[in-house]
This record gives C-alpha cells, structure tokens and sequence, in this order.
C-alpha cells in the first residue's frame, strides 16, 4: 500500500480552462501527463491499491503532477439548450440527481446516478472521471453510450468532438490525447417522454460494481424503432455499445422480432469474462434478459 | 500547503501536503477523532462527514481540495452539550451497537434528514446505503432516524 506516496504529489489549482490545457501541454511534451483530480473515487483508491512509487538512483521518482478540477467552473455546471443537453465534465451525479433539466429530460442519466456507489460517492463522483478512466463496468458511460452522446474535449489545439463510438480503445484506453481536458458531454435530447431503460445488475443495490448493466434510449414510431441507442456494462473490454442489436431491431418492426435472434445478436456484441464479480456465463445470461426486457418495454415479444 | 476551511463551524486552518486525506485532517491536526477510519477505500463509509452538506467519505478527498469548504463532522452535531435529535434516538433506539459506524450513520442521516423532514423507510435504507454496519443491525439505525425525523418535526431539538 502507498498511502504515505499521496504526500509526495504536488497539486496545483488553476483558474480557468486556459491556463490548465496550458499545463497539459506543457507536461505532455515532457512525457509526464498531468493527473486531473475530481471525486477521487477511482483515482485516490487505486492509489492506495498500487505498489509504492520507485525510488530511483539519487532519490523517489517524480510524483505525478495533480490539477484539482473539482471545482472549475469551466468544467461544471447542466444546461439545456433546445434539445440539447451539456453536462460539464466536473459535474457529479448527486447534481445531476438533483437537477430539473435532467429529470425532465434525461431520465435514464438521473435513474443511473442513483446506482453509482451510494450517496457519499455520488457526491464525489463525476461524469468526466468515469469518461476518463474508461472502465467497462463504468455505470455513467454506459449511459452516455446510449444517449449516442459526444464528448467535448479542449486542448491549446482547440477543441474536439469525440462520438461514444470513438472514444473507449481498449481496457481503460480513451481515444483522447494526454493533452487534452475532458470538458463536457452533449447529448441529442430524445423526444420528451420517450422510453428508456436502466437495469444494473450486481451482488447488492448500493456500492456494487455491476456484473451487467444495460442504459436504453429508444423513440418509437408506429411500432418500429426510430432510435434505438445500448450502452452495456461488464460485459466487454470496452463499453459495449451493440450494434448489432441495434442494427437488428431498427431493421424491421419491433413486433416481428424473435427471441432467437435478438439473442445471437447479443452474443455477437459482447465477450464477457470470468472475474471476480460474475461468470461469463452467468454475464451472457443477464445480457440476453436485460436486452429482450428492453424490447419488450418497447413492444416487441421477445 | 495551507487551506482554510469551515469544521463545524469554525474556521481552521491546516498545513498538510495537498493530497493528504481530508480523514487524516481531521484525525491529525485538527483532532477531530469522532470520525473513524475503516476501509480506507470508498466502501464503508465509517469516514463520512459533511463537505457542504452532504455526505462524502473522507478518505477520498484531498484536503488540497478543502479551501473555503464546509465540513461536519460527529463533534459537530451536539450543540452546547446537548445532543442533537438524531444522537439521543441513536441512544434510546439502540441504533449506536459496537459504535464504529455510528459517527458515519449520524452524518448520512443527518444530511438525509436536512433535505426530508419525513422520509420513508425505503428513503433511510437508500441514504445510509453507503453505511456498513459491522454488527449488520440495521433495522435498529433506521428505526433510529425515523424516530429522529419525529422529533424533529414535533420540535423535539433544534438541528445543529
């Protein structure tokens, strides 16, 4: 354990938006990527988790530079403009809870916050940390996933629009560059009231990483799907957005689907593992359940 | 690094390398030793206090992100030596067992009782989801703030 290692990190707090993507750059051309600091959820834990620093000849190793974006306002606050909706990156899921905007219009993100940890870590947690360390089991992307959101990311280049498609790589890889700050996210509004579906599987309700979680945002029109966005959890190296699935069921109407081949595109979407959480069985499982439950909140009979 | 923040209503100040834990603060210099360390990881909340209000655990917050930031803690909720309402039902109810978690539950349900005055069982359960108790007796800690929420509401305490 290297707690006693957090004492030796520098951090730094910045003004705005500028001069941190200054920063950015700055220690990128240096090969010493800054560590942007928001909830600390993940980032603080591992911490803790890893093997002390190495200390080198004549001394420890550089600690890796700190910026605290918890409170940069560039970085914060929801807005709704038209039928778009911006998260800021620092926003957390305890805001979005509590946010009017989010509820009237993005449900699922409301509903999905209230399965990210229990209230000490929603309170913490942030939308841009989730989106940053990328993890498959990420309840806040698999949600994003299925609103097809796109992520705004800003760099001393300028800014750039990364599709949900785009931005997970591998494991806990992101397509973004080690210069540049995730900003917000921006999502297309489905109509209002249009149908949604959150299901997060896990050994309990409250501070249970998911063994699989399925986010839908869907619009249907006169029995077919005119939208259909997935976004599933656990259930792959990256977030899985299925695309098959979603090829499938806006090909033909929902009610003219089969259980049989709903299922063979599923499996054709994901490759779980056996991990410490659940069986790639058991994760094949729920996911044929949680996606044929979707439809059939949708009207088809599956 | 210097940060100035708000403990219970006092202003203090700490000087402490930034990512030091805001649990360490308050165990350490501040002397605030109510609030328990457990897990140390997020998990178990034993280290929750109030960072403006809500509930966060504070093993995960650097107290280089403290500056101008309220926070509450167990020392915080008796006023002039009389225990708050959440406190005394802890006590009668027999939600306080081996004591370890309790400062924790206190923070949770005091910050849930702030925001609904009358919750239901369901909504205590959800608030102190993040709460694990060692002993595992729940029903007692949340018969505990439900008689809490009466008393409050009865104006049985003034909250801290």
């Amino acid at each position: 354990m290297s707690l006693a290692d957090l004492r030796l990190f520098e951090m730094r707090h910045v003004a705005g938006l500028g001069p941190l993507c200054e920063i950015m750059a700055e220690r990128a051309a240096l090969g010493a990527p800054v560590t942007l600091l928001a909830g600390g959820t993940d980032w603080v834990v591992e911490q803790e988790l890893r093997p002390p620093l190495e200390v080198a000849a004549g001394g420890p190793a550089a600690p890796p530079l700190v910026v605290d974006v918890s409170r940069l306002s560039d970085l914060r606050g929801i807005s709704l403009s038209g039928d778009t909706l911006r998260v800021g990156a620092a926003t957390t899921y305890l805001e979005m809870l509590r946010s009017d905007a989010i509820a009237a219009r993005a449900p699922l993100l409301a509903r999905m916050s209230r399965d990210v940890g229990a209230v000490q870590i929603q309170a913490r947690g942030t939308l841009g940390g989730n989106l940053a360390t990328a993890s498959p089991a990420a309840d806040g992307v698999a949600a994003l996933a299925a609103y097809d959101a796109t992520v705004v990311v800003q760099s001393v280049r300028g800014e750039r629009r990364i599709p949900m498609s785009a931005l997970q790589t591998g494991y806990k890889r992101t397509s973004r560059a080690p210069d540049e700050v995730i900003v917000a996210v921006e999502i297309a509004l489905p109509a209002p009231g249009s149908p949604w579906y959150w299901r997060k599987i896990g050994a309990r309700r409250a501070q249970a990483i998911s063994k699989v979680a399925l986010a839908g945002v869907a619009e249907v029109r006169s029995g077919r799907a005119a939208r259909l966005g997935l976004g599933m959890a656990s259930v792959a190296p990256t977030t899985a957005l299925l695309p098959s699935v979603r090829a499938l069921c806006v090909s033909r109407p929902l009610a003219e689907l089969t259980g049989a081949e709903v299922d063979a595109a599923v499996a054709q979407d994901i490759s779980p593992i056996d991990d410490v959480r659940s069986t790639r069985g058991y994760r094949e499982h729920c996911a044929r359940g949680v996606v044929r439950e979707l439809l059939r909140q949708l009207g088809a009979q599956v | 690094m210097k940060v100035s923040l708000v403990v219970n209503g006092s202003p203090r100040e700490v000087d402490l390398p930034p990512l030091s834990r805001l649990l360490d603060a308050l165990r350490g210099p501040l002397g605030l030793t109510g609030t328990k360390e457990g897990c140390a990881e997020g998990e178990c909340g034993a280290c929750t206090v109030l960072l403006d209000g809500d509930p966060v655990n504070a093993c995960l917050v650097a107290i280089g992100q403290c500056e101008g930031r309220r926070v509450t803690t167990v020392e915080g909720l008796a006023c002039a030596g009389h225990l708050s309402p959440l406190q005394r039902c802890f006590v009668e109810e027999g939600g306080a067992q081996c004591g370890i978690c309790t400062p924790g539950m206190l923070l949770s349900a005091e910050a849930l009782l702030a925001r609904s005055p009358d919750p239901s069982e369901l909504e205590v359960r959800e608030a102190l989801a993040g709460n694990l108790c060692r002993c595992t007796g729940y029903q007692r800690i949340v018969e505990s703030v439900r008689a809490a929420a009466a008393l409050r509401r009865g104006g049985g305490g003034a909250a801290p």
